[in-house]
């Protein structure tokens, strides 16, 4: 209970902070009022209505009522308050539920994180599904016959896997099967599961081979050791099979670094999803955030920066009660 | 766990020295060496004019007079993809070493006082960990342009939070050393402590780190170049990569990607063996001779 609680405090102090810092950022580096009305933004609208300035734009047309529209901006999206007052009206409105308008198209924020989170998780969930699968059979494949001429072929392969970024790895995989072979669609379709399925294969793919090279990594030394424990020779000596041994007695033990790293990964992984995505032309959350960070649509960058600060403390949460399950040792000290 | 043979430390520490970094750690030397040079002697090397077109003609495969081809304009891709390592290794370079300089600092300043500094210190790295740290490059860069200064004070300032960790961890670990008391002891100032006895003994993890760094940030920049948010002026790896990749081109010529890949995989790889080796070896504990 207390430890929830400590976990919960904690969320919100990340939350708060990330946010705060977001919100100053955007606010005194970008211009938000620009994507609400255009390039009139900039202008100095008191010195137009004294008459110093007549013409702004450099092109004629900008009167008067330009400025009408900017004022009028400023008031719907309370940007003529001051800052801390702004930033604790935005909190109070979360605190509700409402993420605020986005500048852009006037949706509101909730809407299009509805929109664009659903994709990222599946994508960043299948990118896990496939690493899992693929890094735990090879590495119990490695441990198995240590040092010999597999197990080293392996461990050159997974650091060669891990000198190559995610984005060249998408591009040499859109090169061999969108573009030569022609197996995957060029861009991402979304009629059906089926076929949203098909077109994040080789973006979970993507994400996933450097992550299953890391999870193998660590899983090989792992079962390397447990291997050589006491346990583990008193299992053979009562004659049991090697595959029994390996999978019911010295696997489970030997996840805790492989877990450790799944949620310390988790912000590499949210990172390499937003690139990916950008790669393989996928709307998801991190295309959202860096269409609307470029336009200075802060709202969005708000909300998309709530999601994934939460995501993040929360799987790190995940993270320490898998611990327990793993390792009973755990459970009884805490 | 085979033990090592017990050997009188000073003998091992010579026979391991020459065992330890191996043949692959000069081989990986070697590689970024050539390449450092490369970058820096871009202007002086008899390769064509990078930004020149119709060097060869429109998408030229690889071959004796374009050695890594050209690009759809028949600029010449060789002497781009070396033109292209200046940027990607001065952003590397100087954001791990803006890192290290504020982290590392940081780290020793919150490791050596602990107490209040230690907790604000702690807590603002935690939450910079907490944050993705491309999300966090893409928002700075989105917002302060796409300059050269901008991109490597960005990434530095990402590098920032693990550093301070890594340094606050090391710094803790030393400052509870017998030659810190003695020291103390002493009569020696708080800074005297840390620049004479701490420094020294926190650089040393640091160093591999400055390699490994500079892989990640190197990667880091091409993450940025994807996301449109590379150095507007110039070109460094990451760029080509993203140039060379629509589809179009792929179709047409995919060495204008493959070779600039190539140039990032190598050398990525290069930076991460050579810090993983000299990690290995200035590891004192793993000789026998540390501090248990």
């Amino acid at each position: 209970m207390i430890v929830l609680a400590r976990r919960l405090a904690q969320l919100v102090a990340v939350v708060l902070a990330v946010t705060f810092l977001a919100f100053t950022a955007m606010n005194t580096l970008g211009d938000p009022l620009f994507n609400v009305v255009g390039f009139v933004a900039a202008v100095d609208c008191d010195a137009v209505e004294a008459g110093e300035i007549e013409d702004i734009s450099g092109q004629g047309g900008t009167t008067l009522g330009d400025c009408a529209v900017v004022a009028e901006a400023r008031e719907e999206f309370h940007l003529n308050e001051p800052l801390p007052i702004r930033y604790g009206r935005w909190v109070g409105d979360l605190i509700r539920g409402d993420f605020g308008t986005s500048f852009k198209n006037r949706m509101p924020v909730s809407t299009v994180l509805a929109d664009r989170l659903p994709k990222s998780l599946l994508l960043m969930g299948m990118a896990e599904v496939f690493a899992v699968a693929l890094s735990v059979p090879w590495a119990i494949a490695a441990a198995y016959r240590a040092n010999r001429a597999m197990d080293r072929a392996s461990t050159i392969g997974a650091f060669g896997m891990l000198a190559l970024p995610n984005f060249a790895l998408g591009v040499i995989l859109f090169y061999f099967f969108v573009v030569k072979w022609q197996i995957f669609p060029s861009r991402f379709e979304d009629d059906n599961l089926a076929l949203r399925l098909k077109s994040l294969v080789l973006p979970a793919l993507t994400l996933g081979m450097p992550l299953a090279a890391t999870y193998f990594r660590l899983l090989r030394t792992d079962l390397i050791t447990t291997l050589q424990e006491d346990f583990v020779v008193m299992a053979k000596a009562k004659g049991l099979s090697n595959r029994w041994i390996m999978f019911r007695h010295a696997l489970r033990p030997s996840l805790f670094s492989m877990v450790t790293v799944f949620g310390l990964n988790t912000a590499a992984l949210i990172g390499g999803a937003l690139i990916v995505e950008q790669v393989f032309s996928i709307p998801g959350l991190g295309r959202a955030l860096v269409e609307a960070s470029i336009r200075d649509d802060y709202p969005v960058v708000l909300g998309a920066t709530v999601v994934i600060a939460t995501g993040f403390v929360i799987i790190n949460f995940a993270v320490d009660l898998a611990y327990s399950y793993l390792d009973p040792r755990v459970r009884r000290e805490s | 766990m085979d033990t090592p043979p017990q050997v009188d430390p000073a003998e091992q520490f010579g026979v391991v020295v020459a065992r330890r970094l191996g043949f692959g750690f000069w081989i990986a030397a070697a590689w970024i060496i050539i390449i450092v040079a490369a970058a820096a002697l871009a202007p002086w090397l008899p390769i064509a004019d990078p930004n020149e077109t119709g060097v060869g003609g429109r998408m030229d495969g690889p071959g004796w007079s374009n050695w890594f081809g050209t690009d759809n304009n028949g600029r010449d891709m060789f002497a781009r993809t070396i033109w292209g390592a200046r940027v990607s290794l001065i952003v590397g370079f100087f954001s791990v070493l803006l890192g290290i300089c504020v982290g590392g600092t940081l780290g020793m300043i919150a490791g050596y006082f602990r107490g209040i500094v230690d907790r604000i210190i702690s807590f603002s790295v935690f939450v910079l960990l907490a944050y993705p740290g491309l999300v966090l490059a893409l928002l700075i860069v989105g917002l302060a342009g796409q300059t050269l200064p901008i991109v490597a004070m960005t990434l530095g300032i990402v590098a920032i939070a693990p550093i301070a960790r890594l340094s606050r961890a090391t710094t803790l670990a030393y400052s509870e050393r017998e030659f810190v008391a003695a020291a103390r002891v002493l009569g020696a100032t708080d800074r005297r402590i840390m620049v004479r006895e701490l420094l020294p003994n926190v650089l040393i993890p640091m160093g591999a780190l400055t390699l490994l760094g500079m892989a990640i940030t190197i990667v880091a920049e091409g993450g940025l170049a994807f996301l449109g948010l590379s150095v507007e002026e110039g070109f460094s790896w990451g760029k080509m990569i993203v140039l060379g990749s629509s589809p179009r081109t792929l179709r047409e010529g995919p060495w204008v990607a493959m070779f600039p890949i190539g140039a990032m995989f190598v050398t990525v790889l290069a930076l991460n063996f050579a810090g993983d080796r000299l990690r290995e070896y200035f590891d004192v504990r793993e000789l026998g001779i540390g501090a248990a």
